[in-house]
Formats: structure tokens, C-alpha cells, sequence
């Protein structure tokens, strides 16, 4: 064998443990297989709806990062993609009789295009510019929506009649519910793990570490940076669109509001930015706790879980800034140097 | 011969500073040329200008025959133009050869087929041994040895490398400076700011001096070195001439 | 005719109170570099501080500023020697998150301890309004406005006078060769940051006779005063007081001819506005919204 071995030796096809970028790995296998469990093994009532809603968190938390973690956009408006997600979808359904699994396309499309639209007019704009505009942007979208009464239903929002059939996307049993968010799930986890290993992954990686490097090696950075921002948008509308369906009603405060769009942000800061698995561990670990202090607690010791929520953010983003991900890795990697 | 690029009376005015005051040269493929020149000469505002960072406030570039002032640096570095940066502008987040591979994709078609070629970049400057470290440990001299990778890897005619020298040793210096020799030879057309000027006056065929933004010579090393307005540029610089 | 007029007085004076409100913003910003987002936090405790005052003190706020300034300079030093300080030298999303998460535990921390309940204090100026001519105008906001342009011009002169405030200058320019020329930067970032905080608590005072407070009052304040800071210019404490009279002005004249709702998304469109032509503002460092913060 005269041959040189090549430079950078291409990875042994087997299995990794962890999660990396490019690769499945054997935890992502083991998440999802637990995931099907939980929906196949019909747990009782109420933590069917802490599963539909883990699931459906998962999802948009990925979808945030598409723009948050991998571009490095940080938007506190995200609202405003899933709110016109869900407004668009359930108007084309309530008025006009169009099927939802129609109509959540047309909503993603039009979130995306909105945020398109506002990635070119902020483009000149980094940092706490841009997180701030995105937040103006979303409250113009939602007092808009508070006042066009005729279109949304001001304040009173917009009620699906729970008239239970596939073709309207409502349906009786929970465990179906939580099949279509663990769907929803699944698909925006493969889109967020093709982008990742893809050269426009790259891309977005270069552009957001360092614009003036990428722009020299190539990389046109408002392309991509707009692209990550519509990708985003388009998947936080089909979200919205999909949580309309399960709590069949909306309002501005429920799929618009800044407190929302902060939550969007959370749960990726919490689970690891810039990572896949980050915020689906992000949502898995704060979702259902949240509910359960909130169910606990209640009404006496009310806004406990936000609280605690807080300052567990606080804590996590000064000591484990990656995150629960990154926690994770640095195990991962502890480990394998153990070894012998 | 038609030149590769050709500056025309280029000035670039910060307000009342002229950065760059009117500077002409012309430089042909397969040139290796040395851009000297005291500090806050202009050399930085050159290149920005050049690889399209800025635009000219009057002037023009001429690029394989295309006038191109004013273009964008992504649209230089698809056209063959490659910069380093003075200091160095990795990505923090990705690995030594996943820095490289970003440039790499450029021209390769899947992501593995420019991390292949990265790492052969990678082999030629040095960092071999670095591919899958984290770019924030490493020292600026191998900053500066990133930094050509990752514009070697672009696969660019022109290369603008600026100061890639700092930092190393002197072996270090002698390897990076056979590496550099051997640049036109691929092709890759080079124009090299640098203040380590032992390297570059013994390796560079020809040299031009910048000073206070304006071109003062333009010539062979050995007549530069006996050059009296290139001297008085220098007076108080510690750097010699020879 | 006298009916525009009265509206650009009225929003004139409220706009100042809320120039008030987020000089302390811009002056962070400027020097620090770092937006905090639990300003309107700081806002709702100092005004629950206030409330607190004048319920159980019968203090009334204007008098109970010499306990609640220094109480939020102190919470001030608390807050930038915790969380602030330690995120300065990571990756800024550190520092928006950590404000962040401040803001989420203070909101609900209030909630626990306050309940939800919109709390006053009882009109103690004897409830009549002072009138110029055809024009009229509420006490409470002719002392506030007052307040706001007397802080702005002593700032101006601290900031020109003294050495503090030369020192302060000399951060916001370059904090790199401000440190080198012997300026003690990080103790100028605390001293900056506390009084930010301090300057919350001035405008809380004088806005609790005019505002209800509850535990998510801050929101409603904190993106107004954002979008003070940005229109004005981040860091420029002239342009807060501009800015806080524009968006006065332009929320009491649309509240008026539109309705209540849109004034609030005329000052967001405003700000969008600003944002794309003119981002750093109406007295900012032009392309300073392109360099954003030092990453």
C-alpha cells in the first residue's frame, strides 16, 4: 500500500453515542423510540396534554433556532410567525372552509414571507437593534390583530368548532393529537439536522461567527441570513397553525404575545443553541415541568414556575452557556478521554 | 499581457483623511508582489477597497478585465480574489477544519468533499495536527496560518495576504515563506503586505511602498532598498531595509 | 385648534416622564454596551417600592425619593456585580438571556408576593389641574417633566464637569484606550449601571402618582422606553429627552384621532421607521446600529 492515507480521515461508519452534527446518533434513536412509546402507550388524560404540548415545543423551539442558534438572529418576535401561522390557517378554515392541512401551509408561506420582508428592511441592523426590532415588529402584528376585528375577531379571537374528523384536523382521541405533534416534531428535527450537516449550514455557521470572514470566503450573508429567517418563520407558522387545531381557540394573548415569543427563546437558550438536540432537551426538560408546577401550585403560589423558570435561565446562561446540550458534549467527552 | 488587476488613480477618503490618495498599479498573473509600508500607510484601507469591504471614493479596479469598484466581498471571493484578514477572523464556534471547509465549498459540491480538501490545505500550511481543535485554543501564529488556509482553500487568482507573518518562528517563517513562493506557481496570483521584511524583500521580485496613502515606489528590492524617498519613509522604524 | 395644542402639551409632559424613565437605558447602553432587558422590572420594583411608601409611611413619593434612589443603586450594584458583570466578557446573547431570565423571576417573584392587583397611590397634590391660558395641565406632570429635564441637564453637566464624568465619556468612545489612559473601566461599568438604576427609581417616584402598579407593568414601560433609547440615539441622554417627547407627542395625538391601540403600534411603526433609515437615532454615532455591540 504506497497509497498516502488521506488528509482528513473520513469517519469509520458506525454508530456515535452522542449527538453530532452531520450524523444520527444512538441517543437521538433512543429519544425518539421513548417518544413513540409515550404516544402509543395512551397515558391518562392530562399527561396526554403535557406530551402534546412537549412535543409541539419541541418543534418551534427547533424551528426558533433555525434563525436563533444557527444564523444567530435572536429574535424576540417570534409571535408574530406563529400567531399568523395560526390566523391564517383557522380564518381560511372558519370563513372560508378551506382544510387545515391545506391552510398551515399557506400559513407557514405567509409567515415566511413576512419575515423575509422584515430580515431585508433590519438588515443593517446586529445585536440589540435587531432582537429589538423583531420585538417591535411582532407587537405592530398583534395590536393589528387586537383591532382588525373584523378579520381575527379582535380581543374575542377565533373558536374552531370541535367538530371531530381528519379532514378538519380536530379529533376526539389525544393519543391522535399527540402523533401529529410528535410528527410535527420529527419532521422540523430532519429539516433542522439536514440544514445542520448541509453547506448552507455552513454557511449560516460562518456568517453568524464572523460576517466580514464569510463574506470574504463566499458566503453572501443577507442571503442567508434571510433564508434562516424564513425557514424559521415558515416552520413557527405551521406550528401555529397545528396548535390552533388542538386548543381550538385563539386570541392576540394566546399565539401574539411578547411573553410567548420570550418562550420561544428560552427553551433553545435552556436546551444548548446552535445544536439540534438542544432544544428538543430544552422542551423536554422545561415543558412538562412547567405544567406540573403550574398544575401544582395553581392559583396560590401563581407565577412559582415562571420564577423558578428564571432564574433558572439566569443561572444556566452564566455558568453552562451552551446549555443542557452542551453539558451533555462536555460529558460525552469526558468520558471518551477516560477510556482507555 | 492584460493585467489581472489593474488600480486606477484609486483614493479613499475617511472625511478629511485621504486613506488611500490616488494610488496606480497594475499587476499580471502569476506575479508575486510585496506591499510595504510604515504604519497607517494605507495598506489595510487598499485592501478593503480591493476585496470590496469598502467602496473607493474615487478611482477604479480593474479585475480580469472587469471593473469591479465598489463590488461586494462575497462577489470578489467568487470571482478568484482571496484576503487574510490582519487580525485573524476565525469562526469560534467551528473546528480548524471545518474553517477551512467553509471556504472550500466555494468550489466543492458536497460538504465531505470540502472537508477532504480542507484538510489538504490544512497539511500544507502546518496544521495537520489541528484539523478537529477548537478554534478558540489555538495562538495567533496559528490563527495566521488559518487564515491562509482558508484563502488558499477558495482556489482564488489573486490572494492578498496581509501580515501572516507575526507571530511565527523562524523556521516557521522560512516554511510559510516557501509556501508563499510557490503560489504563482499554482496559479494563485499573490500581493503580500507584510512588516516582516527580511521574508518578503528576499523572496518578492518586486515590491511597492505605501506612504500616507500614496504609491512611492514600485520597483526591485535592491533598488528600493537604496530608494531615498522609501528610506525617509522608514526613518524611525526600527525594521531594516536589507 | 386648542384641542391639538393641549394634546401636544399633554404629551409633551408625559413624554418627558418617560425620557425619564429611560435615560438610565441609554446611559447603560452607551457605556456598557448591553441592553438590559429587565429595565422595566427595575421600573416595577421601584414603583412597588414607592407604593409601599406611601401605604405604610404615609410617605408621599415625591419625599420618598431619598430612600428609593439609593435603594435601587444599591439593587443596581447587585444586579450588575451578579449577573451583568460575570456575562460581559461571553457571547452577548449570554448577557440578553441572563437579563432576560431576570426579568421572567421579578415579574413573578412580584406576582407571589403582590398578587396581580393594580395598586395606587391615593392624588395627594389636591387633584386639581394647573391651567396656562387654554391649556391645561395635571401637577403631577408638570413636577414630573420638570424632574426630567432638570436630571437630563445635570447629567450634562456631571457628565462634562467632573471627572466621573469625563471618565464616563471616555468608556463610551473607547473603552480599550479608556482603560489604558488609567480609566478604572469596569468600576465605571458598575458605577454606570447602578445609576442607571438610580435614575429608574427618580422616575418611578414621580411616575407613581400617575401610573398603577403591577407585576407586568414593566413590559408595557420597557418597550416604550426602547424605543425612546433607539429613536434618540442609544447611549445620548439629549436624545431620550427628544425622543421621549416625540413619542409623547405622537401617542397622545394618535390616541386621540385613531384610537387608544393604535397609538401604541403608531410608536412601534416609529420605531421600525427609525430603524431602517435612520438607526442610530435622531442624535447617535451614525453606523453604530451596524456595529451593534463588541462581540
Amino acid at each position: 500500500m504506497d497509497a498516502a492515507p488521506p488528509i482528513a480521515k473520513r469517519r469509520p461508519k458506525r454508530w456515535r453515542l452522542m449527538p453530532e452534527r452531520g450524523t444520527l446518533s444512538l441517543f437521538e434513536l433512543a429519544l425518539l423510540a421513548i417518544c413513540v412509546a409515550l404516544v402509543v402507550a395512551r397515558p391518562p388524560q392530562y399527561l396526554q396534554d403535557v406530551i402534546i404540548q412537549t412535543f409541539l415545543w419541541a418543534g418551534l423551539a427547533l424551528a426558533w433556532n433555525i434563525a436563533g442558534g444557527f444564523a444567530g438572529l435572536i429574535s424576540f418576535g417570534h409571535a408574530a410567525f406563529f400567531g399568523l401561522g395560526a390566523y391564517t390557517s383557522t380564518i381560511l378554515t372558519v370563513n372560508h372552509g378551506v382544510t387545515p392541512w391545506i391552510g398551515l401551509w399557506i400559513g407557514g408561506a405567509l409567515a415566511a414571507v413576512f419575515a423575509t420582508l422584515l430580515t431585508l428592511v433590519c438588515a443593517r441592523l446586529r445585536g440589540p437593534f435587531f432582537i429589538l426590532s423583531t420585538l417591535a415588529a411582532a407587537e405592530v402584528v398583534r395590536i393589528a390583530a387586537l383591532n382588525w376585528e373584523k378579520l381575527t375577531g379582535g380581543a374575542e379571537g377565533l373558536a374552531i368548532l370541535p367538530t371531530a374528523s381528519v379532514a378538519n384536523m380536530v379529533f376526539d382521541s389525544k393519543t391522535t393529537y399527540a402523533a401529529l405533534m410528535l410528527g410535527y416534531l420529527v419532521i422540523v428535527y430532519a429539516v433542522t439536522k439536514a440544514v445542520e450537516g448541509s453547506r448552507y449550514g455552513y454557511y449560516l455557521f460562518a456568517a453568524r461567527d464572523d460576517e466580514d470572514a464569510a463574506s470574504a470566503a463566499g458566503v453572501n450573508p443577507l442571503l442567508a441570513r434571510t433564508g434562516a429567517m424564513g425557514l424559521s418563520a415558515f416552520l413557527t407558522g405551521i406550528g401555529g397553525s397545528l396548535f390552533a387545531q388542538y386548543f381550538l381557540f385563539l386570541d392576540p394573548t394566546h399565539v401574539l404575545s411578547p411573553e410567548l415569543s420570550f418562550q420561544f427563546a428560552l427553551l433553545p437558550a435552556l436546551g444548548g443553541l446552535g445544536t439540534a438536540i438542544g432544544p428538543v432537551l430544552g422542551s423536554f426538560a422545561i415543558t412538562p415541568l412547567s405544567e406540573m408546577l403550574r398544575v401544582y401550585f395553581g392559583g396560590k403560589a401563581a407565577g412559582l414556575h415562571l420564577a423558578i423558570y428564571g432564574g433558572v435561565l439566569v443561572i444556566v446562561m452564566l455558568y453552562f452557556p451552551s446549555g443542557i446540550a452542551g453539558a451533555l458534549r462536555r460529558l460525552a467527552q469526558r468520558r471518551r478521554s477516560d477510556a482507555p | 499581457m492584460t493585467a489581472l488587476l489593474e488600480v486606477r488613480d484609486l483614493t479613499r477618503a475617511f472625511g478629511a483623511l485621504k486613506a488611500v490618495a490616488g494610488v496606480s498599479f497594475s499587476i499580471r498573473a502569476g506575479e508575486l508582489v510585496g506591499l510595504i509600508g510604515p504604519n497607517g500607510a494605507g495598506k489595510s484601507t487598499l485592501y478593503n477597497v480591493i476585496a470590496g469591504a469598502i467602496a473607493p471614493s474615487s478611482g477604479e479596479v480593474v479585475f480580469k478585465g472587469r471593473p469591479v469598484a465598489g463590488w461586494k466581498p462575497y462577489q470578489a471571493a467568487r470571482a478568484g480574489v482571496a484576503r487574510t484578514f490582519q487580525i485573524p477572523k476565525p469562526y469560534r464556534h467551528l473546528s480548524v477544519l471545518e474553517n477551512v471547509a467553509l471556504s472550500a465549498l466555494l468550489h466543492e459540491r458536497t460538504v465531505a468533499a470540502a472537508r477532504d480538501s480542507a484538510g489538504v490545505v490544512l497539511a500544507e500550511v502546518g496544521l495537520a495536527d489541528y484539523l478537529d481543535v477548537p478554534v478558540a485554543n489555538l495562538t495567533v501564529g496559528l490563527l495566521k496560518r488559518l487564515e491562509v488556509a482558508r484563502a488558499i482553500a477558495l482556489r482564488p487568482s489573486l490572494v492578498l495576504f496581509d501580515e501572516i507573518m507575526a507571530g511565527l518562528t523562524p523556521s516557521e517563517v522560512k516554511g510559510m515563506t516557501s509556501l508563499v513562493a510557490a503560489l504563482p506557481a499554482r496559479g494563485i496570483t499573490v500581493i503580500w503586505v507584510e512588516h516582516v521584511l527580511y521574508a518578503i524583500m528576499n523572496t518578492a521580485p518586486r515590491i511597492m511602498v505605501l506612504h500616507r496613502g500614496e504609491l512611492i515606489a514600485d520597483g526591485a528590492p535592491a533598488t528600493l532598498a537604496k530608494d531615498p524617498a522609501v528610506i525617509k519613509a522608514y526613518l524611525g522604524e526600527e525594521t531594516s531595509l536589507a | 385648534m386648542t384641542t391639538v395644542g393641549q394634546l401636544v402639551l399633554s404629551g409633551l409632559l408625559i413624554g418627558g416622564i418617560y425620557a425619564l424613565m429611560s435615560i438610565g437605558l441609554t446611559l447603560i447602553f452607551g457605556v456598557l454596551r448591553v441592553v438590559n432587558f429587565a429595565h422595566g422590572e427595575f421600573l416595577m420594583l421601584a414603583m412597588y417600592g414607592a407604593w409601599a411608601m406611601t401605604k405604610y409611611l404615609g410617605l408621599n413619593p415625591y419625599y420618598s425619593v431619598v430612600a428609593i434612589v439609593p435603594a435601587m443603586f444599591l439593587f443596581g450594584v447587585l444586579v450588575h456585580r451578579m449577573i451583568v458583570a460575570p456575562a460581559l466578557d461571553k457571547p452577548h446573547l449570554v448577557v440578553v438571556f441572563a437579563t432576560m431570565g431576570l426579568s421572567i423571576l421579578m415579574q413573578n417573584v412580584a406576582l407571589m408576593a403582590m398578587s396581580a392587583d393594580l395598586l395606587d397611590v391615593p392624588p395627594m397634590l389636591g387633584g386639581r389641574s394647573f391651567s396656562f391660558g387654554p391649556f391645561y395641565a395635571k401637577p403631577e406632570l408638570l413636577i414630573g417633566f420638570a424632574v426630567a429635564v432638570a436630571c437630563t441637564l445635570a447629567l450634562r453637566f456631571m457628565l462634562q464637569a467632573t471627572y466621573l464624568g469625563k471618565a464616563i465619556r471616555a468608556t463610551v468612545q473607547d473603552g480599550e484606550a479608556a482603560q489604558l489612559m488609567g480609566v478604572p473601566v469596569p468600576r465605571i461599568f458598575l458605577i454606570t449601571f447602578a445609576a442607571g438604576s438610580a435614575l429608574v427609581g427618580l422616575s418611578a417616584c414621580v411616575m407613581m402618582p400617575l401610573f398603577s402598579v403591577f407585576p407586568t407593568v414593566g413590559l408595557n414601560f420597557v418597550l416604550i422606553a426602547f424605543v425612546i433609547v433607539v429613536l434618540g440615539g442609544m447611549g445620548s441622554i439629549e436624545g431620550a429627552l427628544l425622543g421621549g417627547i416625540c413619542i409623547g407627542i405622537v401617542q397622545s395625538l394618535s390616541s386621540y384621532y385613531i384610537a387608544p391601540a393604535f397609538g401604541q403600534m403608531f410608536f412601534f411603526m416609529l420605531f421600525l421607521l427609525v430603524m431602517i433609515f435612520r438607526p442610530a437615532g435622531l442624535l447617535g454615532r451614525k453606523g453604530e446600529a451596524s456595529i451593534g455591540i463588541n462581540d
